[in-house]
Order: C-alpha cells, then sequence, then structure tokens
C-alpha cells in the first residue's frame, strides 16, 4: 500500500505541474474564453482514480497554486477545488461505472459547481466578473473529460 | 505518511468530510485574511517567486521562437526596418530638439516661482511576459517587481500613452492592471480647453468611456485626452486617448462619450514604469512621519 502511493505521487505532481502551466499559456483573445480549467480535471482524475493518494490535498495547493498564478485573492481557487474535489471523491464509485456520456455531464455538473464558488468569492470579495464567458469553460472542459481520461490512463499504466 | 492514511482495514475511504471541511475552512481563512488584512503581502511575494518558474517555462517557447525569427530575417526585411526607424528617428530628434526648448522654458518659469524640480521622470522598463492572467481581467504580467522598486500604484506607459498602473507586486514580476479594464479609472482633462473629468475601463481594450460629462460639456470627437495629474498616481501631460464618439441624448443628464485609448494596450510588449519626480520622496519610502505622534 506504500508502494502504491508512493509510486502514484510522481505522475500526479507532473500531470498538476504541466496542467498549471497550460492554464498560463497565452492565447488569442477569441480562444482565451474557451480555455478550460485543465488543473481541475487532473485533480478530479486523481481524486477519482487515486483517493487514497491525498487527492484532497493536491486539490488544495493546486488551488493554491492556482491562486498565486492568477494573481486573485489567496485561497479562492483552493476552496472551490477541494469542495469539488471532496465531491468527486465522494462521486467516485459511481463515476467509474458510468458510460461517457454520464461521465461527461457529472464532470459538467462538478465543473460548474467549480465556477460557481470562484463566482462567488468574486462577488463576495467585491470583484464581480459578470460576463457569460466564464461559464463556457464547464462545457469545454466536460468535452475534454473523455479525452484527458484516456491519456492519464495510457500514462498511468506505464 | 500519517494524513495521507486515509482508509480503514476494509479499504474504505474515512475522514473525506473532515478533510474537506479542514482544507475549506484554511482556504476560507486564507480569503478573509488576504482581502481583510495586509499581512500576506510578504508571503505571496514569495509564493509568486515560487510560481516564477512556471511562468518562465510558460513564457520561453514564445520568447524562443521570436529569436528564432528575429535571426532568421533576411536584408531586404532589415533594411526595410532600418529605413523606417531611422525616418522616426529623425522625426523624434526634430521633436526632441524643440523638446528641450520647452523644458528649459517651463524650468524658467518654474524658477521664477520657486519651484524649481524638473519635469522629466525616471523611467525603467519592463516587458510583457507571455502569460495569460484571467481572460476576463484586463491585466498583464511584467517581469518587474520589488527588486527593481517597483510599487503598487506605480504609473505604466507605454510609447503610445498612459497604459496602466501596477496592482501588485511580486519579487521579481509584477501585475499592471490595464486602463481598460472595468475597475480602473484615471483622473484626465481634455487638452484643448483643460476641462476636467474621470476616464474609466470598459473591459475592451480598445475603448474607455467618459461617464461623467454632462451633455452640455465642450467635448467632440478627436480631442485629445491627457493625464490631469490629480490624485497624485499618473504624471501630468502623458495622452491617454482621443474622443471616439459623443452620443448625446437631449432627455439625458450625462454625455456618452467613448475614448480610443493611446497606448497599445493589445499589443505592446514593452512597458515604463515611471516614478513621478515631484512626489517621488513621499511616495517611495513607507510614510514613517505618520507614525511619531503616536509616541
Amino acid at each position: 500500500m506504500m508502494r502504491e502511493t508512493r509510486i502514484r505521487r510522481v505522475p500526479m505532481a507532473l500531470s498538476a505541474a504541466g496542467a498549471l502551466a497550460l492554464a498560463v499559456v497565452p492565447l488569442p483573445a477569441v480562444l482565451d474564453a474557451f480555455r478550460p480549467d485543465f488543473l481541475v480535471l487532473v485533480v478530479f482524475y486523481w481524486c477519482i482514480e487515486s483517493p487514497r493518494a491525498g487527492g484532497l490535498s493536491l486539490a488544495f495547493f493546486s488551488g493554491l497554486a492556482l491562486d498565486v498564478i492568477h494573481g486573485v485573492v489567496l485561497g479562492q481557487h483552493a476552496l472551490a477545488l477541494t469542495l469539488t474535489g471532496a465531491w468527486a471523491t465522494h462521486l467516485r464509485l459511481r463515476i467509474r461505472v458510468f458510460s461517457v456520456l454520464s461521465q461527461c455531464l457529472t464532470v459538467f455538473a462538478l465543473l460548474t459547481g467549480y465556477q460557481f464558488v470562484l463566482f462567488w468569492v468574486d462577488g463576495a470579495t467585491g470583484n464581480p466578473v459578470t460576463t457569460f464567458g466564464r461559464w463556457l469553460a464547464p462545457f469545454v472542459g466536460a468535452l475534454l473529460w473523455p479525452v484527458l481520461t484516456s491519456l492519464m490512463d495510457k500514462i498511468n499504466e506505464r | 505518511m500519517v494524513a495521507f492514511r486515509s482508509t480503514d482495514a476494509s479499504g474504505r475511504i474515512t475522514g473525506l468530510l473532515f478533510r474537506c471541511v479542514l482544507y475549506s475552512l484554511l482556504a476560507l481563512a486564507l480569503i478573509i485574511v488576504d482581502k481583510r488584512y495586509d499581512h500576506l503581502g510578504r508571503i505571496r511575494r514569495l509564493l509568486s517567486v515560487a510560481a516564477y518558474p512556471v511562468q518562465v517555462a510558460v513564457a520561453s517557447p514564445f520568447q524562443g521562437w521570436n529569436w528564432f525569427r528575429d535571426s532568421v530575417t533576411t536584408r531586404d526585411v532589415l533594411r526595410a526596418d532600418k529605413a523606417k526607424l531611422e525616418a522616426e528617428l529623425r522625426l523624434a530628434q526634430f521633436r526632441l530638439q524643440r523638446y528641450e526648448a520647452l523644458e528649459a522654458e517651463t524650468q524658467r518659469l518654474r524658477a521664477l516661482r520657486e519651484n524649481t524640480e524638473s519635469v522629466t521622470d525616471r523611467f525603467v522598463i519592463g516587458d510583457v511576459m507571455n502569460v495569460d492572467l484571467d481572460a476576463f481581467r484586463e491585466r498583464v504580467l511584467v517581469d518587474k517587481g520589488a527588486g527593481d522598486g517597483i510599487y503598487v500604484g506605480q504609473a505604466v506607459l507605454d510609447s503610445g500613452g498612459v497604459f496602466g498602473q501596477v496592482a501588485r507586486v511580486g519579487q521579481l514580476t509584477s501585475e499592471v492592471i490595464l486602463v481598460s479594464d472595468a475597475a480602473h479609472a484615471i483622473p484626465v482633462q481634455i487638452n484643448r480647453n483643460g476641462l476636467r473629468t474621470i476616464a474609466v475601463g470598459t473591459g475592451e481594450s480598445n475603448r474607455l468611456k467618459l461617464p461623467y460629462l454632462p451633455t452640455s460639456a465642450d467635448v467632440i470627437a478627436g480631442d485629445l485626452l491627457v493625464t490631469s495629474g490629480l490624485g497624485g498616481g499618473f504624471p501630468a501631460g502623458y495622452p491617454v486617448g482621443t474622443i471616439a464618439e459623443v452620443k448625446r441624448d437631449p432627455s439625458q443628464s450625462l454625455a456618452d462619450v467613448d475614448v480610443k485609448p493611446a497606448a497599445a494596450l493589445d499589443r505592446s510588449k514593452e512597458l515604463l514604469f515611471v516614478w513621478l519626480k515631484p512626489q517621488a520622496a513621499e511616495l517611495l519610502p513607507p510614510p514613517k512621519p505618520a507614525a511619531v505622534p503616536k509616541k
């Protein structure tokens, strides 16, 4: 059991770092609103795939990293990612046996919850972003989910 | 390792709710402390150093590509560039001759008023890093930080005019909020008649607006807007934009004025950080004298 968790830490950290970089890679302004929350998807994947390896700690610290790199109030993404990460961990046994479509819909719900927490903290700290563009990311993220899981499974099986 | 051993004997996950509540409370506490109190500035500055490698890793392929493109440009392109730059330089030098005469004249006039401070400001040039901060806010990351003496609220210009101001300072990087951000406002005046007002960002990088001008205000399309220097944040006299359109609705008391920013907000790669000469002595060091009377 100890060996198992230790083996999984490395791809976990690497994939999270890669997803963090993708979160700030410059995109053309048109595509920018469609940028999915890569790091959130990766955290969900690990919460579902190996919840024993500390998925929630990963969620919290990934969120903190997003806060720093996006330059928003500290704890915003950490809170959103912790709550939805716990939700994903709670749903993991069901998600694994879902069809692809149901998986996508579940992930869409999770991502929307994540955006909602961000939206709420934005409003509570006094700098709300009210454009509808921010609700596009969950759509794109849910569409990306099957691709990401199959890719991560390949890497993980090695 | 104890913290991660979260399964009971049958392999089920335990304490999920407990850890979720724990981390959520921690995050909430962070949000409140960061928002209400200013204690996290130092921690954030250190964390931004940790984020720096990621930002550099993201930005470097683009810099590498630019370098590659620069090194394989043809002779013809370089010659055309050189000709263009020489023409621009000639024009700039021509203007500068007049500028020096004008500065000397200003010095003389100020000397008359026993105020001999120079009108020129100190500059530091920073490069915009190829990092997208947030799709819905008009902000950029620049590779100059507290280590270079950058401070929060500092005015930032580009070659065209006022670009924005420093919103947050890290040790190696700083975040600049553009004049076009919806949360940004800048005191301006119309160059033609000196009418003072406030230019507010719209969230679109090619448009500002003047929401506080009455319908009867003397403003026409094409007017140049410059900083008024009121409020002390920005140096006076730098171009902010030109009036693009004035819509006057007789039933409204305020006019609807659109401004085209003078700075290339969506294209500039090199920014000037400005130190205000007259106020610099007051702004740069933290206001210590205020603490003295408390003793």
